[in-house]
């Protein structure tokens, strides 16, 4: 019930300062299978969702995409993963890739089609070709739609990214995953605090980004208002 | 010059925009289709600049095809003015214009500099150049609108209802500017509007269109005022044309009388620049609504003589000074033969005030 002296025990053990088990070494595996994955979701995910957004064909895609995904139970696809690839960074990065990917594509698709349609009328009748269209008015109206799909993908890639640890691999989650094994309970509420500070850390650092992408009006307007309501368009 | 030839518009399910339209707006001349909502004018409209490709038929811009020049590349040397402005909010004013300069290749530094000088010329405070559009009011963008479609100084303008969007007043000044503009620049203008008083005003030549883009009539604002082709342009007219017909007569012809005439007791007051200051009878000082002959029209003419109440409006010249008086018979007389009608029609009650006194 001491949760507090859990958390000392766990934060002091010499183990957790240097060598393999150290929290430092810990966060930074972490953090490099959520860096990796959620690299192969961009990739995979924005170009697609920006084209789809574009043309306004393929909507059916992101519906059936992002549905079939979130119906995904991670572990499973953890399991099946290994079965498949053998144990390695593979096995863990399908299933975050799975996860980040779908609010990624929606986010683009979404940002994309939503630039009003007067502005794209009139920067293709002034002369932009599509390309330019895309790159100077559509990219600029969906960024912060799109910065918000990425917090999105990032706060589950980093809350989910313990998987690692079932296969056998390296993170946050080998505290929890261990923890529990061995009935180190320290481990187990540090670990899963580490991962819940790093999530929250992730969300705060969007914030700033996404109010500089935000449109002028947006942003110079920001401090008249008492408080946002809902995310910027 | 912008030709249609045949130009049409069918849609893949069958329904017609356009049926085949023959139609050249002069160069240098301000060509204006208006018509009721789903005439295809502003389908025809983007035909010359490719936003809408035509099913058959072509549009020539100085006898060349519009089709044989790349979409893009076609468009940076027309100008296109729509009614919501359609200005990009992500960018400041200034370079919103700069866009198409930037586009023909130009460096930041020249395309910004010329966009100052556009900003200028639409009438826009130079403070304007780093607001954004959402700062501006409509009036304002929609003059950012006209900036951008000048900035690269395309000699073809194509305007989609610019100024249907803001209200009454700032209309009328954007309609002012733009015929000050226009006798500065000289663009060969198309100019697609529902509001025919708009197009009445503004056209050099205006296309009156029916469903299908059918030319209903095609004529200069006057001769469409006085001889309409049928009654459905009649109708489509409205009502007072014979009046808003004087709206475009200038004032210069009509006659003067010296400003020391008595009228009904009534003499003007000047001041010691020789500005009209009222009209005194007696102990009595009543407001004198005033005209200036080089700049108005006929009907501004008129009416400043309906509201004196000594019957004749006071003739300015450009300083304000009073060079004459126009009585309502002198007026009328200045309509000429050919709009008696409206001039038979006045009472009897007008003032005798002599043969009009020449000068202008």
């Amino acid at each position: 019930m001491n949760w507090l002296g859990w958390l000392t025990t766990f934060f002091t053990a010499p183990a957790r300062q240097s060598g393999p088990d150290a929290i430092a070494h810990r966060i930074a595996e972490h953090l490099v299978f959520c860096g990796e994955a959620l690299l192969w979701a961009v990739v995979l995910a924005v170009p697609l969702g920006v084209l789809i957004g574009y043309t306004g064909r393929g909507a059916f895609v992101v519906t059936a995409l992002t549905g079939a995904a979130r119906a995904l139970p991670t572990l499973g696809l953890v399991t099946l993963a290994v079965l498949l690839a053998g144990v390695g960074d593979t096995a863990v990065l399908v299933p975050l890739v799975a996860l980040a990917a779908p609010p990624l594509l929606v986010a683009a698709a979404e940002g994309v089609r939503g630039t009003d349609p007067v502005v794209r009328d009139a920067a293709l009748g002034i002369g932009l070709t599509h390309r330019q269209v895309l790159a100077r008015v559509c990219l600029p109206a969906a960024a912060p739609v799109l910065l918000a799909g990425l917090r999105t993908a990032t706060v589950q890639t980093i809350a989910t990214a313990t998987v690692a640890a079932y296969v056998g691999l390296g993170g946050l989650g080998r505290y929890v995953v261990d923890g529990l094994a061995t009935k180190d309970y320290p481990a187990t509420v540090g670990g899963a605090l580490l991962v819940v500070l790093l999530a929250v850390a992730a969300q705060l650092l969007f914030a700033p980004l996404i109010r500089r992408a935000s449109p002028p009006q947006a942003r110079l307007t920001r401090r008249t208002r008492t408080r946002r309501t809902k995310e910027p368009r | 010059m912008i030709t249609f030839e045949g130009a049409a518009k069918r849609h893949p399910d069958g329904t017609v925009a356009v049926e085949g339209l023959d139609l050249d707006g002069p160069a240098g001349r301000i060509t204006v289709l208006v018509g009721p909502s789903g005439c295809g004018k502003t389908t025809l409209l983007r035909m010359v600049n490719r936003m809408v490709e035509p099913t058959s038929g072509r549009v020539l811009l100085n006898g060349e095809d519009v089709a044989s020049l790349p979409a893009a590349r076609l468009r940076r040397g027309i100008g296109y003015v729509i009614q919501q402005a359609g200005l990009f909010p992500h960018r400041r004013v200034l370079d919103n214009v700069a866009t198409v300069p930037r586009l023909l290749g130009q460096d930041r530094r020249t395309a910004r500099a010329r966009a100052a000088e556009l900003l200028e010329l639409v009438g826009l405070p130079p403070e304007t150049a780093r607001r954004y559009p959402f700062q501006l009011s409509g009036g304002q963008q929609q003059r950012v609108g006209v900036a951008r479609a000048l900035a690269a100084d395309p000699p073809v303008l194509l305007m989609d209802e610019p100024f249907s969007a803001v209200d009454p007043v700032v209309r009328a000044g954007l309609q002012e500017e733009l015929l000050r503009l226009q006798s500065e620049l000289n663009k060969t203008v198309l100019f697609v509007t529902h509001d025919i008083e708009e197009a009445v005003r503004l056209g050099d030549q205006v296309v009156v269109l029916r469903e299908h883009g059918r030319i209903a009539q095609c004529a200069d604002p006057h001769t469409l005022l006085t001889a309409p082709a049928n009654n459905d342009v009649a109708a489509f007219l409205g009502r007072d044309r014979g009046l808003r017909g004087l709206g475009l007569r200038p004032a210069s012809t009509v006659g003067l009388l010296p400003t020391g005439t008595e009228l009904h007791g009534w003499r003007l007051a000047v001041d010691a620049n020789g500005r009209p200051e009222g009209w005194e009878r007696g102990g009595e000082r009543r407001p004198a609504p005033v005209f200036a002959p080089a700049a108005d029209s006929l009907r501004s003419a008129l009416d400043a003589a309906v509201l004196s109440p000594a019957g004749a409006a006071v003739a300015v010249d450009g300083t304000g000074r009073a060079t004459g008086l126009a009585t309502r018979a002198a007026v009328l007389a200045a309509l000429g033969p050919s709009v008696e009608e409206p001039a038979a029609e006045r009472p009897a009650t007008e003032p005798t005030a002599g043969e009009p006194a020449g000068g202008r």
